[in-house]
């Protein structure tokens, strides 16, 4: 290799003192404006210095460009892996703020922080303002939002989707409450065929407090949502029954996305499966399908069965339709899963998905 | 000639392919694909790499650097609007995120001299206050012991983190002055001179290690 790069002068320039710093940025590429270039072509033309000077400056360039120190391949491997684990971290805690940071226009408040200050504060006032005169004139929505008067049986109600508490004067099922209470179990009775089951849901409180109705019922809903969406705080038994009384109400966007976020970050094996089992027959969304998706990356080699069989069983009735990223994920499971048995499902279900939706 | 015009037709035509490729690993990226964005980082981590050795003093800090430029990224990436080219963003990412370290380390450093203007009325900003290292200060970096490497190496490592910087995103990732002005938060004229000065140096130092 010629290490001569410099010519023979102690500078390593010979360049005209005054088209330095031109012939240094002609050398850089691209920083000339077109007249710029021309008097520079036409400086070489009749330099022969310049000329010779400029030849060893790219020559300089391109040793230290084919020459540059690259990071150390362990490194980068070491790197990759720790990455790798961080992002996983990242996704059990950031998955569903995510869900919920793309219903809120961060693109269009980011930039404009007084906008965004007058706006949120005009909603405020208008909330204020004109809320209390809505629900005046609109007392059936005080009614559906105002927790059900405390009752012990749900036979003596005739209204059998209304949520019943034990407790006298108990306060309503609000926010706090959730975020107080502890849901210490969960009853299910059994109804006539075709109808949900009553359920029981027992919270700790101050008191203790027994919340009953239908999955129908929105405080019912809301509570057994509750508990899946906060699953460090509840068993994963509790969790199991949340679940699998979520999975009559699969065709409600909140219960889906719920479920969905279990199937993905909820710690527990037997709730991840029982999650992905219940999306099994919900109408397939973008979400549930990417659910699906995600789970064939999970851990534990029954949650990547299961998520295999839902995706195949949800294709068969025509629920799903593969794509390009969906066949790459199982050419990926079928090459690349340690499991055996994942890799054989994989391709079973890669031939399946393939060839039938590509003819 | 016609060849050539060819050949750069061919080369603009794979340019293009390999934008469309990345910007629909983006989207995807963008909706939550988490392979999608293990193919973006795959693309760019050893430049991130590269860069964030450069950048900071130890370079046993490059891949906390690394790690937290990509988890901004992973967690910011629903705000990339293609305005600018991804890597240009990314860029911008690490480079804000060294000079957080940086500012991290300083900061707890007591023996950290205070910023002081020159009496000639030059203004140094951030990196222009981080020392320079020298050549035989980082034995682990340099590379498999190949003689012109080594030379390389060393003279790299007698430039300014700004000086390197700037003479690696033009010379080996080909930005344009101003777009590196930017990214660093300065003007286009005093990357200029930053690339003027790494020049001169690396010319200089390799010129006597002859």
């Amino acid at each position: 290799m010629d290490r001569n790069i410099h010519g023979s002068h102690e500078t390593g320039t010979d360049w005209c003192v005054e088209w330095e710093t031109l012939l240094i940025l002609f050398a850089a590429g691209e920083e000339l404006d077109s007249a710029e270039e021309a008097n520079v072509i036409e400086h070489l033309a009749h330099c022969g210095n310049c000329r010779a000077a400029l030849e060893r400056e790219r020559a300089l360039l391109n040793e230290l460009t084919e020459n540059r120190v690259e990071p150390d391949v362990a490194l980068l491997a070491s790197c990759r892996a720790n990455l790798r684990d961080a992002l996983d971290r990242e996704e059990e805690g950031g998955w569903w703020r995510r869900r919920i940071g793309a219903l809120v226009p961060t693109n269009w408040m980011s930039p404009r922080p007084a906008w965004s200050a007058a706006l949120l504060l005009l909603l405020g006032f208008s909330a204020g303002i004109f809320g209390p005169r809505v629900l005046e004139h609109h007392p059936q929505i005080l009614a559906q939002n105002r927790p059900s008067s405390p009752a012990i049986n749900a036979g003596s109600n005739p209204d059998a989707d209304s949520p019943q508490a034990n407790e006298p004067g108990n306060s309503p099922l609000t926010a706090l409450d959730l975020r107080t209470a502890d849901v210490s179990g969960i009853n299910v009775i059994p109804a006539g065929t075709g109808e949900p089951p009553e359920v029981q849901l027992q919270l700790n409180q101050h008191q203790p407090v027994t919340v009953q109705g239908t999955v129908n019922n929105n405080d019912v809903k809301r509570l057994l949502m509750y508990v899946l969406d906060n699953s460090n705080r509840f068993d994963p038994d509790v969790r199991i029954n949340a679940v699998d009384l979520l999975r009559a109400k699969t065709d409600d966007p909140e219960v889906q996305s719920v479920l969905c976020h279990a199937a993905h970050s909820d710690r527990n094996t037997a709730v991840r499966l029982k999650a992905l089992e219940a999306l099994d027959g919900a109408e397939p969304q973008e979400l549930v399908r990417q659910t699906l998706l995600d789970a064939l990356n999970d851990q534990n080699p029954g949650v990547r069965i299961e998520a295999i069989n839902a995706l195949q069983s949800m294709a068969a009735r025509g629920q799903v339709v593969s794509d390009d990223h969906m066949l790459s994920v199982l050419r990926d499971r079928m090459l690349n899963d340690p499991n055996t048995y994942i890799r054989m499902q994989s391709a079973a279900a890669f031939r399946d998905l393939g060839p039938r939706q590509k003819f | 000639m016609g060849m050539s015009v060819a050949l750069d037709g061919n080369a603009r035509q794979a340019a293009v392919v390999k934008l469309d490729e990345e910007h629909s690993l983006i989207r995807r990226a963008q909706g939550g694909d988490r392979l999608a964005f293990e193919e973006l980082v795959g693309r760019y981590d050893k430049d991130v790499l590269r860069l964030a050795m450069n950048l900071v003093r130890r370079p046993e800090d490059a891949p906390d650097i690394y790690q937290e430029s990509f988890l901004r990224v992973y967690r910011n990436l629903h705000r990339f609007r293609f305005e600018c080219s991804f890597y240009t963003w990314l860029y911008r990412v690490v480079t804000n995120v060294a000079l957080d370290h940086l500012r991290r380390r300083s900061s707890r450093r007591e023996d950290q001299a205070p910023a002081i203007d020159e009496p000639d009325g030059t203004t140094h900003d951030f990196f222009d206050r981080q020392p320079e290292q020298s050549a035989a200060a980082n034995p682990e970096r340099v590379v498999l012991g190949q003689e012109l490497r080594e030379q390389i190496a060393g003279a790299m490592k007698r430039l300014s983190p700004r000086e390197r910087m700037v003479f690696e995103m033009k010379h080996y990732h080909g930005m344009k002055l101003r777009a590196i002005g930017d990214l660093l938060g300065t003007s286009e004229e005093t990357a200029k001179n930053s690339l003027f000065r790494a020049t001169k140096k690396l010319r200089e130092t390799l010129n006597f290690m002859r």
